[in-house]
């Protein structure tokens, strides 16, 4: 069981010469590295200079679109941190906290109700798979007022339970559609044999398909991460307490348009509710790795 | 003798069947539960409410069909639907073209892959932020960086997020920066091809090409029609981006009035919440044709293996 | 399979269609409130940022120590964020009992009975210390639905720096006309060699440009009976105005102008130095010196004639929801928060002005800077009549009259034709809502 890591190359054999290959890689990476930094560079020139601006004074954020920096300034930093009642570290937990339940929910929700829709055959499958489909079509704005009432009815409203109980029963069908895809990736073969070894829907499922489609959870997981993380809406509307309020609303209660915003917090706080997400990705990115690549295909 | 072998495997089929239908029930109970419990009942209510005039502060009064008949003459909605269909057709074709193309250019084969990927995802981490309009028109406004770099070849740039005829182009540029999450889902899917196919296919000397051609493509496309599905529908209801950058007007000149934002200005600023209903239902049809118009066409270019 | 949790949830499944199709308003029992000694919690709700979250939860401690029996939990959001969050609420039969307003959205709340008629807890809200012109703006149909917090008028700002920078003359308020205001934006614009613009736009892009036009030509933007009265002759006389200046150069150029509208007045061309004057609230000054780092003045409006064009406009208002279950104690809030120097002294001017007179004397000798610059000015003004609130149905006139405007100045479409289609549109909003 190794990694198939990058320095692996796919193809064994030499196909040509070594010393054409050696000269054309040579050429290659390179140049590969070249348009790879360029376009990194690109992608990230907007995110670099909001790592400036919030080191910049308020008065020069909207003077300059450069990066040239001559003093950089920490307060926005410790302002920002304690700007409101609770210092912004409250407000991050309070969203890991949904963030963690809505990624544990929405792992196995989905991916239990995937793996029926990709391996099993039931009754009025496709129907049930299209009513799946059509419920990610509607927009939120005009669910929202009947799913208030739901919920203030239920007594979930100001905790977090409206944002991570729906996860549980596999409401983000975005997911359920993205583990099918990846299920019947998986040839059936192995699950074949699994199954003459007289290994039950369970097993197969828990033992055989989990194990497999590890990317898949693993995109999952990012996914819901950084989406819960970032979601406004459904936070802004459940959450009333401002004890209870999260990253997102937090940050959005920086900006009032009567009167001034202090936007050298808004980008400081804002750099700071990005690392932990940064972080998390790089951490999940290695498990997109993983998979059928390395375990299946014996 | 065959026909009592072919009687008990037929029995078995049947009760296999049934077994499925149990064994499905089971692991789709928490979605049922959900369906029925928390997603279909405020959907049905907003179906309901499509027929009545509803502001909501007084309770809705049913006047039939007339917020449909409305959406006939309803300038503002005709705009927003011109909007909204070229962004469709312009910004997902594009997203997943670079999607996919560097998800395979970091698939494998340069050093400090795992930094590319992470810069490559780290803009769609920041896409729906309230940054993100202070940032676009930081770039792309009068004052902006893309004129800056313009005024150095000397060129006379443009408030290109704030004229009526480039606006929208901004953000279709806003989409394709993030193209990440298509991005990490191709790059999921290439992972997932079994290494086994690539080294049987480089025994019988399939050059690299022609390797992607058979192998990469062909078993990546449920990914792609998966993303190529979900890219749509997400288009189809892009509101965040719009409403941040444009600060919630859909403006200049109603030149970036997406469908759901004018749906959210009729239903929240204008407290026409019975009309928004019905504007809901009808993007739900457009965007459930196209979808199963995707499926149907599924049927030619999407490969599975099982 | 156990039933019940399913069972549950189709109750609740079941709750939410009901209660959503027959909700019926909340009306309140005719008699006055009395407060009581039981533990009592009100929620109290506002928009705004971080500095008044602060201030808020100061006054609702101190409030709290002078009723122990009463609770209050604040609760604070971003301006679009609140109205999306009260209106579900409210239609969800949740609403906090005591809610901050506005001036667009007073009517479309009242006239659907969402609000409190104040009058009835008049034993426990006072409101001896506010003039009739200031109690006029939150009345609907002589019934008092919210009490104005704080007041502006409108007023010009200029960036005196640039003005002394460029060597133009600052113009005497007391008697310019408009045209002396676009003479002064075009020579700004001229000394200083295109590097700045005299005007940080035109003007059309909030409600206040049309009311203050609509008045200093005899006119109302809605009549008594909230209809437009506006004539759009009037109207396309404003944006024509707006075309010179844009022509001219006078002003900063149409698209400047919808990216300042989005990055808000403190990150807008005059807060950056790119331009000399703006139209603005006397009490946003203190923000925008912030940002521009500059002396900032306030000059009078160009008037037409001797017309009192001018008015009180109410910056934000208190209210108190018809769903509330403790009227009695929210009115307590309300006038805690408005007549106690107490809270005067902790809230200062952060919501504008005060528009209690004794408050206002009480705050005067502490004022400083530009608050007191905003205050003496408040003091100058000699205000009309105050304005019609905005009708039910007309909540949305910002967006709709930006949208024309810049159709206007985008050279897409003709001031007339405009002026026609924006009063036939917002009238339509008004009927629509009756």
């Amino acid at each position: 069981m190794t990694d198939r890591t990058e320095a692996v190359p796919p193809s064994l054999p030499a196909p040509r010469p070594p010393a054409i290959r050696r000269v054309r890689r040579a050429v290659r990476a390179p140049l590969k590295h070249c348009l790879l930094a360029l376009c990194a560079l690109t992608m990230l020139y907007p995110v670099l200079w909001m790592v400036v601006s919030s080191l910049r004074p308020n008065s020069e954020i909207f003077r300059s679109a450069g990066l040239a920096l001559t003093h950089p300034r920490f307060e926005n930093y410790s302002h920002g941190w304690n700007a409101f009642s609770q210092p912004f570290s409250h407000y991050m937990i309070n969203s890991a906290i949904v963030v963690t339940g809505a990624i544990l929910g929405n792992l196995l929700a989905c991916s239990l109700a995937a793996y029926a829709f990709a391996r099993l055959e039931f009754r009025a499958k496709r129907v049930w798979f299209a009513i799946m489909l059509v419920t990610i079509m509607l927009p939120i704005h005009v669910i929202i007022v009947p799913q208030y009432v739901l919920y203030s009815e239920l007594g979930w409203v100001n905790t977090f339970l409206p944002l991570i109980v729906p996860k549980f029963l596999a409401t983000d069908a975005f997911f359920i559609f993205l583990m099918v895809q990846f299920i019947r990736g998986i040839p059936r073969e192995i699950d074949e044999a699994a199954r003459i070894d007289g290994a039950g829907h369970a097993r197969i499922f828990f033992h055989v398909i989990l194990p497999l489609m590890v990317p898949a959870l693993a995109t999952t997981a990012i996914f819901t991460f950084i989406w819960t993380w970032n979601d406004f809406y459904t936070q802004l509307i459940y959450l009333t307490d401002p004890d209870m309020y999260t990253t997102p609303l937090a940050l959005r209660t920086f900006v009032d348009q009567q009167s001034a915003t202090d936007w050298g917090s808004v980008f400081a706080m804002s750099v700071v509710s990005l690392v932990p997400v940064f972080l998390v990705f790089l951490a999940g990115q290695r498990f997109l790795l993983r998979g059928i690549a390395t375990t299946g295909g014996k | 003798m065959s026909s009592i072998n072919e009687l008990r495997r037929l029995r078995g089929s049947q009760r296999g069947a049934r077994q499925q239908n149990k064994a499905a029930f089971f692991f789709l109970l928490p979605w049922f539960v959900g369906l029925f419990g928390i997603t279909l009942g405020p959907m049905l209510a907003s179906l309901y409410l499509s027929f009545t005039k509803y502001n909501l502060l007084q309770p809705p009064q049913f006047n039939g069909a007339e917020n449909w008949t409305r959406m006939l003459d309803d300038e503002r909605l005709h705009k927003s639907l011109e909007v909204t269909f070229s962004y469709v057709l312009v910004s997902v074709p594009l997203q997943l073209a670079m999607a996919l193309g560097l998800a395979l250019v970091l698939d494998k084969g340069v050093r400090g892959l795992a930094f590319y990927r992470s810069v490559f995802y780290l803009p769609s981490l920041i896409g729906g932020s309230v940054a993100i309009a202070v940032l676009w028109r930081a770039m792309f406004g009068t004052n902006g960086l893309v004129n800056e770099a313009l005024a150095l070849v000397g060129v006379q740039g443009q408030g290109w997020i704030s004229e009526p005829g480039t606006a929208l182009s901004t953000l279709v540029v806003l989409n394709v920066w993030t193209f990440g999450s298509p991005m990490v889902i191709f790059l999921a899917g290439l992972r997932q091809i079994p290494t086994s196919l690539y080294e049987a296919a480089s025994v019988d000397g399939a050059k690299r090409w022609r390797q992607f051609r058979s192998i990469t493509i062909p078993l990546l496309t449920p990914i792609i029609f998966f993303n190529l599905v979900l890219q749509i529908i997400h288009a189809f209801q892009t509101f965040t981006q719009a409403f941040v950058v444009s600060g919630g007007t859909g403006g200049p000149a109603d030149s970036t009035l997406f469908f759901s934002l004018y749906l959210y200005q009729r239903g929240f600023g204008h407290f026409d919440m019975g009309y928004a209903s019905a504007l809901a239902w009808l993007l739900l049809l457009i965007v459930a044709a196209f979808t199963a118009v995707n499926f149907w066409a599924s049927k030619y270019w999407v490969f599975y293996d099982d | 399979m156990n039933p019940s949790p399913f069972r549950r949830v189709a109750i609740g499944a079941v709750a939410s269609l009901s209660l959503v199709l027959t909700a019926c308003s909340g009306g309140s029992s005719g008699s006055a409130p009395e407060l009581g000694d039981k533990p009592v919690t009100i929620r109290a709700t506002w928009w705004g940022a971080d500095a008044r979250a602060q201030l808020t939860d100061e006054v609702i401690k101190a409030f709290e120590k002078k009723y122990p029996n009463i609770t209050v939990k604040g609760q604070y959001k971003d301006w679009n964020g609140y109205w999306d969050a009260l209106a579900t609420t409210t239609a969800a039969k949740d609403s906090p009992d005591v809610v901050q307003m506005d001036e667009l959205y007073l009517a479309s709340y009242a006239d659907r009975g969402a609000l409190y008629d104040l009058g009835k807890a008049k034993k426990i809200l006072s409101s001896s210390q506010f003039d009739d012109q200031a109690l006029a703006t939150g009345q609907i149909d002589g019934t008092q639905y919210a009490l104005p917090v704080g007041v502006g008028v409108m007023s010009v700002l200029v960036n005196t720096d640039l003005f002394k920078k460029y060597g133009v003359q600052v113009p005497d308020d007391k008697t310019w006309t408009w045209d002396d205001y676009a003479k002064t934006a075009k020579e700004l614009t001229d000394k200083s060699g295109g590097k700045i613009h005299g005007a940080a736009g035109a003007p059309g892009f909030s409600a206040g440009d049309v009311k203050y036009w609509a008045r200093q030509h005899g006119e109302n933007l809605f009549d008594k009976d909230g209809n437009v009265s506006l004539k759009p002759e009037t109207l396309a006389g404003m944006w024509k105005y707006g075309l010179g200046l844009l022509s001219s150069g006078a002003s900063v150029n149409t698209s400047t102008m919808v990216e300042d509208l989005t990055a808000g007045v403190t990150a807008g061309s005059f807060a950056t130095g790119k331009a000399a004057m703006m139209g603005a609230y006397n009490t946003q000054i203190t923000a925008i010196q912030q940002a521009a780092g500059a002396h900032v003045q306030l000059l009078q409006m160009p008037r037409v004639g001797d017309t009192k064009a001018n008015f009180f406009k109410p910056s934000m208002y208190w209210a108190v929801s018809s769903q509330s279950a403790h009227p009695a104690e929210a009115a307590a809030f309300i006038n805690f928060m408005l007549n106690d120097p107490k809270a005067a002294d902790i809230l200062k001017t952060e919501r504008g002005i005060p528009a209690n007179k004794a408050m206002l004397k009480h705050l005067q000798p502490t004022l400083a800077g530009t608050d007191k610059a905003a205050a003496d000015y408040m003091n100058a003004v000699t205000p009309g009549e105050s304005p019609v609130v905005t009708p039910n149905g007309g909540s949305g006139i910002e967006p709709e009259l930006q949208r024309y405007s810049q159709e206007v100045y985008f050279k897409k479409t003709s001031p007339e034709a405009a002026a026609k289609a924006f009063i036939k549109e917002l009238q339509g909003e008004i009927d629509a809502a009756k």
